[in-house]
Parts: C-alpha cells; structure tokens; sequence
C-alpha cells in the first residue's frame, strides 16, 4: 500500500548555511539534501551560496566546488561529467536528471538537490541502487538464441533492424526514470520500473533474440509490467531523451498481439 | 525498496508536479468520484421504485445547491474521464507519446471535457 507519508527517521529538518564570500559578485544558493549515517540524525538541508563567476557552468560544476572548497563532507556519485556513465542522477529542482547535463543557468532560483526519490539513502546524494540492478538483472540483458549461429558468419542484421535497438540501446541505467514514476515509489518491490521495462523491450525487439516468448511470459503479470499507469514521468525525466512510457505500451501491444 | 535503518529519500513532495503527473491524478480521482455518482444514480432509480413520497425526498435533495454542485461535479468528471481515456486508448495503441504530443492532447482532452460540461448545464439549466 502507497505510504504518501515519509517514515519520521527520514524527515527532513533544517541544516547549516554557509555564506558566500563577501567579495562574491554572482550568487546563487543550492540546498542540498545531507544524511550522515554515523551521526545517527536526521537527513537536513544545507544551504550553501555559491559566486557563480567563480564556477563552471553545470550542477555538478558547483558540487565539485562545494565539495572541494566548502565542505569537503558533501557525497555523492559521479564519474564521466559528460551524461555516459549516469553516476550523477540525482533529483534537481525537482525533476531527476544528471547533474553533469544540466547547465546551473537553466534553474531558476534557488538550486534544491535530493537524491533519487523514494530510494534509501545511504549517505547524503547516494541512493542504495542494489534492488534496482537486481530488477535490471531480472529480465536477462542479454541474447538467448535457440538457434544456431550462421557457421560462416555472425548473426547479422538489416539496417532497419539494427534501428529498433539504436534507441533504446542508448539508456546509460542512471535511474532517473525508474525513480520519477509514483506508480514505482508505491509499488518497486514488484513493479519492474521504466529502465528495466526499457531494457526488456531492447531484447523483445532484437532480431537476433528467440526468447521473445519467454520474456513476454514473464511480463504478463498485473504488476511487473501493467502497474505502468502511463503517468509518463519517466519520458520526461530521461536525461537522454529516451521514451520508457512509449517502449512499455509497445511491451502490452506484443502481449496483446500474441493473444490475437 | 525500502531499508527500515536508512531513510526514504523525499518523493512526492519534493517532485515537480507536471502537467502529465496531474492529468494522471485528476483521471484516476474523477473515476473514484465517479462510481461515487454512480451509486448515486442507483439510489435515485431505486427512490422511483421506492413510491412517490421517497422519490420527491430524493428529487429535492438532488435539487438543492449541494445536490446541483455534486451533479455539476460529477458531469465534467464524466466528461473528463472520457476525454481522457481516449487519450489513454491512443497510448494503448502507442501513439501520442512525444513529450510536446503528450502535453498538447493531454490540455485539449481537459480543453474539450470543460466545453462538454459547459454546454451540458447551459442546455440543462436554460435548454
């Protein structure tokens, strides 16, 4: 059952705030969400007021700086800078998006930071993901064949083949749209959630692939696949431009399909 | 999944509410309120069956302010709901998914649905 009402260890209360240098000429505030585990507190927001003449121009530019000027306490995950590894997806002015992506100029107003909603926190931006790889994991990402392969040549495909995985192949599991879904905060221990729905549609569309029965066998279930509502967060929230809402309507056509 | 010693990161209210999140939330509220009026409707056929002094008591109460208000309510409810279950029959069939698409059919199902209701009550209450 939907639990709209976060549990009292994981209310936010308030935090520190620290100021800008008196000499700053371009100020900009973010509030970001800190949780010490050893502390045994509270989650709290923290203010902290950034020169922006003083910072490079995306999100994570302004961690970076908090982290390694301010207060080096701040953590969080992040690698690549350049929206590939999906390290950095974190919940930002209220929409999940990769911190690295998104130039601090395109929020207006203060800068507020959480993690990945309805997730548990380990410290500060960095969200516990092992259920999530666990239900990537679940729908086998990988290709089954029954068949056996050409014997003078790899299994090839067409052109137009090739272009129905090109899309959905580009999704870097940052669980931005997973985490954006209500259907998904309610409902996680058996909804799969858009990313694995959209890798499962990734291997349902491959031509090379002869599970496709199998895996639809293991879709057709009220809740892996049909507690998608079509609220379409996930599209929205997807820093690459993917469409996990449309992908999942294509999985219930196959199923619907198949019955014909 | 939760883990009762850390805590559950913000969620509801700490999201941005879209225009896509709130058309999902109106639609799945008017289809509760809905079978609240359906029921409704049950008890005025029921109060016909029932003789002519219940069905005045009833007849009266759906005619009073709060009566007319839950009526009025439940139609663009109706109405709604129609509009934008199309909408939702169009996904079923996997089209209207673009993020512009989904925005624009999302306000001319709302756009229509307050017309609908509009002309409903000019036609009930002058018609």
């Amino acid at each position: 059952m939907a639990q709209f009402a976060l549990p009292p260890n994981s209310r936010v209360k308030k935090g520190k705030t620290y100021e800008a240098p008196a000499d700053a000429k371009n100020v900009r505030r973010f509030e970001i969400y800190r949780y010490d585990p050893d502390s045994g507190e509270n989650p709290r927001m923290d203010k902290y007021d950034i020169d922006l003449a003083d910072c490079g121009p995306m999100i994570l530019d302004a961690m970076i700086k908090i982290k390694s000027e301010i207060d080096p306490t701040l953590t969080f995950r992040r690698s690549c800078r350049e929206g590939i590894c999906g390290s950095c997806a974190m919940s930002i002015d209220g929409t999940n998006t990769l911190a690295c992506t998104l130039a601090i100029e395109d929020v207006k107003g203060d800068v507020s930071i959480y993690p990945l909603p309805h997730m548990s926190v380990v410290k500060d931006l960095v969200p516990d993901m092992t259920h999530f790889y666990a239900q990537y994991a679940s729908i086998k990402p990988w290709l089954q064949t029954r068949t056996p392969a050409p014997p003078d040549s790899e299994r090839l495909q067409s052109k137009e083949e090739q272009e129905l995985i090109n899309t959905p192949s580009a999704c870097i599991l940052c669980a931005c749209c997973s985490t954006s879904c209500p259907s998904y905060w309610w409902n996680s221990d058996r909804f799969l959630g858009a990313s694995a729905l959209l890798a499962v549609y990734r291997w349902l569309v491959d031509s090379r692939d002869d599970a496709t029965g199998d895996r639809l066998d293991e879709l057709d279930d009220p809740f892996r696949l049909y507690r998608c509502h079509t609220i379409m967060n996930c599209t929205y929230a997807c820093p690459k431009d993917l469409n996990p809402a449309k992908a999942i309507a294509e999985i219930k056509k196959m199923l619907v399909e198949r019955r014909l | 999944m939760a883990n009762s010693d850390r805590p559950l990161s913000p969620h509801l209210l700490a999201y941005r509410w879209g225009s896509s999140m709130r058309m999902s939330l109106i639609h799945r509220m008017s289809g509760v309120i809905l079978s609240f009026g359906t029921v409704a409707l049950v008890g005025w056929l029921v109060s016909i069956i029932a003789g002519h002094d219940t069905y005045s008591v009833v007849n009266y109460l759906f005619g009073s302010a709060f009566g007319l208000f839950a009526l009025f309510g439940w139609t663009f409810c109706f109405f709604y709901h129609l509009c934008n279950g199309i909408r939702h029959m169009g996904w079923d069939v996997g089209k209207g998914f673009g993020k512009q698409r989904a925005y624009q059919n999302g306000m001319l199902g709302l756009i229509i649905a307050i017309i609908l209701t509009g002309g409903l009550w000019v036609f009930v209450l002058v018609g």
